[in-house]
């Protein structure tokens, strides 16, 4: 096998060894450490994880910890998912999605929307500017886009994410029109995003290059060192006060700075909390959300990703034999996702059923269950596609062939080998041979794009909107020699596409969560994957952090209104 | 004279290991698997358009054939043009400078630790007392057939973890390099406290030291002034071997201890199939090597003289 064997896995599983499992697997509606309560059938957290209780206490820097560098600050080229909260420590954007998905004003104080859905009118702030001092204005606002979608900036992202954009006109200094080639009903959504934030245009237009290591914005904080792989550290933006109105907090940030530590092991990220060598832990250790919660000195929260949740697997429709969409639901019923839930959560993750994670604007709860796990209503699935014979092994067996198909996958901590040798051993038992082939990502990447495989593992896309599902399983996203799709399984279904593409076009917001609920339900009955848990983060802090607010469009730590409270030594 | 023609040698075939390192590796990434563009931009939460796709192939000559390819790399190597890391999108040379102090500090100061532990050992355990010498050569033994990450963790568990005496992960100041650098020099030193231990006590039966004894010398004297220089010969012959566990330990230990380093970048680069960056850390390893042999023979001349080449 050539790929790097993990020296962390040994630390890790040392760890592991000495937990064991304290209660039992979470039902929806509950979620430990949060307080969330259940609204239509649908969990939703507490409004004041999202807007600012009261005033902080200035001063302090936060010491910060989290897994890995993403190697650069350019948010436009880049598609890491450590920019979700990293973004929005250096930058802002145009508009704010809200946790419920209501739009709300940010650097765009207001804006139109043409009948047709194809133009947007942004009204800008007039009393914003870039650390540089350059001003925002609507040509900053033409500068971005221009500067995302320009092949030079390689962006793998920011570009796709705005693609049905056609032009900007400067209105006036601070209007700014938007023309789309076709409507696209999530553009002001994925303009909140985070990688789609405003980089200041003198940078964009005379140094380019500098934004990785140097990157100027209107953030709440500025960069101040970098040194890769090990740290960063920003101080507070004198004068800040355009922060969304949405979060509740006037003007600077509270804290003098931020601390980053690269700590790519996630057991002593949870060890320095400990010790109190840092206030706060991204991505803390699931093994150790118990001795987190017992910690008086420590607070532990749950945060699902809007978006697509975590899948076990992917098919390839394809291929035999997840060419028959029997077979699809069959392996679906019959992999216990509660059991996956457990294996990789140690009890924090939720088991998840369905296509949307809970808190994505556009969630329908209306095939929660189609999925659920049933073995006995899989075995039927698999004797009506014909898969009714036995062989020695007692595999499933049709015409003499095997019932079977080998599981593509790479050493991944959001898709640890356990989870597929769980999968395997689930689907054993209803006749089903699944083998696992663990390759280098590279390898993978190219298989995966390629189309050459059986079933590929794991898998999860962040976005704030239902559009995900579009992304992941619209005809127009399957991979091509030019193209980068995120439809790897080649999944094609002519009423889920129209219904996507409706919603996509859609200005009606009661119509477009019609489409949205029709789809969900759709993608249900065709199955072109497995949903296995929601894909969350563990943040773990000291109590003396206060004002953890999250991001309305990311679910995860907003800084601008954290403050530090002297600890009782 | 002779020693310049030496050097010229040497040159010569330094030029010509790091011209195999550079086309090897060059072929070894390409023949790896994977769509080098889809490395750039297609990670599993990429989503690139068409235009960003169709800018990599032609900004990094990726739609040209391998041996042109092949010919442009030789080129701009022969330039000293390392190129841009496709991942970092900074000059590979850059790159390579931000953490090759890092790694440089981990290893040297793991070299100095694995040297003076295993003389430690060795002087003081040669040809004295069968038990003590063989209790210390079992845990030579057990250390040296351990490994890095094995010896890290322990040490983690028990200096930062449990007593909390040195900080368990980073790379700032000498508190954080105490654990990795332990953990990297261990086994090494252990290998070498047996090499010097046996070849001590062959001096140590020699007749030159029966009559240096004979002198009245002390024995501490023996040891250190007579037979430690001659036992330092085989050591030095280990250089090549200290030097590739070095930079290969350096690898694993800079991640479990969250250290910056070349190790890291090199882990990195090769996940991402980050091509130039892979080339240029190989060929500084190759370029290192060549100069710690060239080191070696010249220390083995100097120490001692009878090894000259004719």
């Amino acid at each position: 096998m050539n790929h790097f064997i993990q020296p962390w896995l040994l630390g890790s599983a040392l760890f592991i060894a000495a937990c064991s499992p304290a209660t039992p697997p979470q039902t929806p509606g509950t979620l430990k450490g949060e307080s969330v309560t259940e609204v239509s059938g649908v969990m939703r957290y507490p409004a004041s994880d999202f807007v600012e209780q009261r005033l902080g206490e200035r001063g302090g820097t936060l010491r910060v910890s989290a897994s890995s560098d993403a190697g650069s600050f350019d948010i436009h080229a880049q598609s890491n998912g450590n920019m979700q909260w990293l973004g929005r420590i250096l930058f802002d954007c145009l508009v704010y999605q809200a946790e419920d998905g209501t739009l709300t004003p940010w650097l765009a104080k207001s804006w139109d929307i043409s009948p047709d859905g194809l133009t947007y009118t942004f009204h800008l702030r007039d009393d914003v500017t870039f650390s540089d001092g350059e001003r925002f204005d609507a040509e900053a606002v033409r500068v971005n886009l221009e500067h995302m979608r320009d092949p030079k900036t390689k962006s793998p992202l920011a570009a796709a994410y705005i693609a049905p954009y056609l032009q900007g006109r400067v209105v006036d200094d601070f209007t700014f029109e938007a023309t789309l080639r076709t409507p696209y009903a999530p553009f002001l959504d994925v303009l909140s995003q985070a990688w789609l934030g405003m980089i200041s245009p003198r940078q964009i237009l005379d140094a380019p290059k500098s934004i990785a290591s140097q990157p100027i914005g209107t953030g709440p904080f500025v960069l101040t060192g970098w040194v890769r792989d090990q740290g960063a550290s920003f101080a507070r933006r004198s004068g800040y006060h355009w922060a969304p109105p949405a979060i509740g907090h006037p003007g600077e940030a509270y804290l003098d700075g931020i601390e980053l530590s690269y700590v790519p092991e996630a057991m002593i990220r949870y060890t320095s909390l400990e010790a109190a060598d840092s206030d706060m832990a991204l991505d803390a250790p699931a093994q150790n959300a118990a001795a987190i919660r017992a910690n008086p000195a420590l607070t532990l929260r749950n945060r699902i990703r809007k978006g697509n949740p975590a899948r076990s697997i992917t098919f390839n429709v394809e291929r035999a034999p997840f060419d028959d969409v029997q077979v699809r639901q069959a392996v679906a019923k019959a992999i216990d996702r509660e059991g996956l839930a457990w294996i990789s959560g140690f009890g924090e993750y939720l088991a998840k059923g369905d296509f949307l994670a809970v808190n994505t604007p556009g969630y329908d709860p209306v095939a929660r269950d189609a999925l659920a796990f049933d073995p006995t209503a899989a075995g039927r699935l698999l004797d009506a596609a014909g898969w009714t014979g036995r062989d020695s092994q007692g595999f499933r067996t049709r015409d003499g062939q095997r019932l079977g198909a080998t599981l593509l996958t790479y050493d991944n901590p959001a898709f640890p080998a356990n989870v597929s040798v769980a999968a395997q051993a689930d689907l054993r038992k209803v006749g089903f041979d699944l083998q696992i082939e663990l390759l280098p990502i590279t390898r993978v990447m190219a298989l995966r794009y390629a189309g050459d495989f059986d079933a590929i593992g794991g898998g999860y896309w962040h976005t704030n909107t239902a559009d995900g599902l579009y992304i992941l399983y619209h005809s127009q996203s399957i991979p091509s020699a030019r193209m980068i799709g995120q439809n790897v399984g080649h999944f094609r279904d002519a009423s889920l596409d129209q219904l996507l593409g409706d919603a996509r076009r859609s200005t009606d917001p009661a119509q477009r969560r019609a489409l949205y609920r029709q789809a969900q339900q759709r993608l249900a009955e065709t199955v072109p994957a497995v949903p296995s848990v929601e894909s969350q983060m563990l943040l773990a802090y000291r109590n003396a952090v206060g004002g953890v607010l999250f991001d309305g469009s990311h679910n995860v730590p907003l800084f601008t209104s954290v403050w530090l409270a002297k600890e009782q030594p | 004279m002779k020693l310049l023609a030496t050097l010229l040698r040497r040159l010569r075939d330094g030029v010509i290991v790091l011209w195999a390192a550079a086309s090897l590796t060059f072929l070894g990434v390409q023949y790896s698997g994977g769509d080098t563009a889809l490395a750039i931009l297609g990670g599993p939460d990429a989503m690139p358009t068409p235009e960003m796709l169709a800018q990599v192939r032609a900004e990094y000559g990726l739609d040209q054939p391998l041996w042109v390819q092949y010919g442009h790399y030789l080129a701009r190597l022969a330039n000293a043009d390392l190129g841009e890391s496709y991942r970092l999108r900074i000059p590979v040379g850059q790159a390579i400078a931000e953490q090759l102090g890092a790694t440089l500090a981990l290893a040297s100061s793991a070299a100095v630790l694995a040297v003076l532990i295993a003389l430690a050992s060795a002087l003081l355990t040669a040809n004295r007392g069968r038990r003590l010498r063989a209790l210390v050569s079992g845990i030579e033994l057990v250390l040296s057939s351990a490994p890095n990450f094995v010896i890290g963790t322990l040490l983690l568990l028990a200096f930062a973890f449990h007593f909390h005496l040195l900080p368990p992960s980073g790379s700032r100041g000498w508190r954080s390099l105490v654990l990795p650098s332990l953990a990297l020099a261990l086994p090494i030193a252990a290998v070498l406290a047996q090499v010097l231990r046996q070849s001590l006590e062959q001096v140590l039966e020699q007749p030159f030291i029966t009559q240096a004894r004979a002198r009245g010398m002390s024995d501490t004297a023996v040891r250190l002034r007579h037979a430690l220089r001659h036992a330092l010969v085989p050591l030095v012959t280990l250089a090549g071997f200290v030097f590739a566990s070095l930079l290969g330990g350096a690898v694993v230990l800079e991640l479990l201890f969250g250290r910056q380093g070349i190790g890291r970048l090199m882990l990195d680069a090769t996940a991402n199939k980050d091509v130039p960056l892979v080339l240029g850390v190989t060929l500084l390893a190759a370029a290192l090597y060549v100069l710690v042999n060239l080191l070696v023979d010249l220390a083995t001349q100097a120490i001692d003289p009878r090894t000259t080449r004719p």
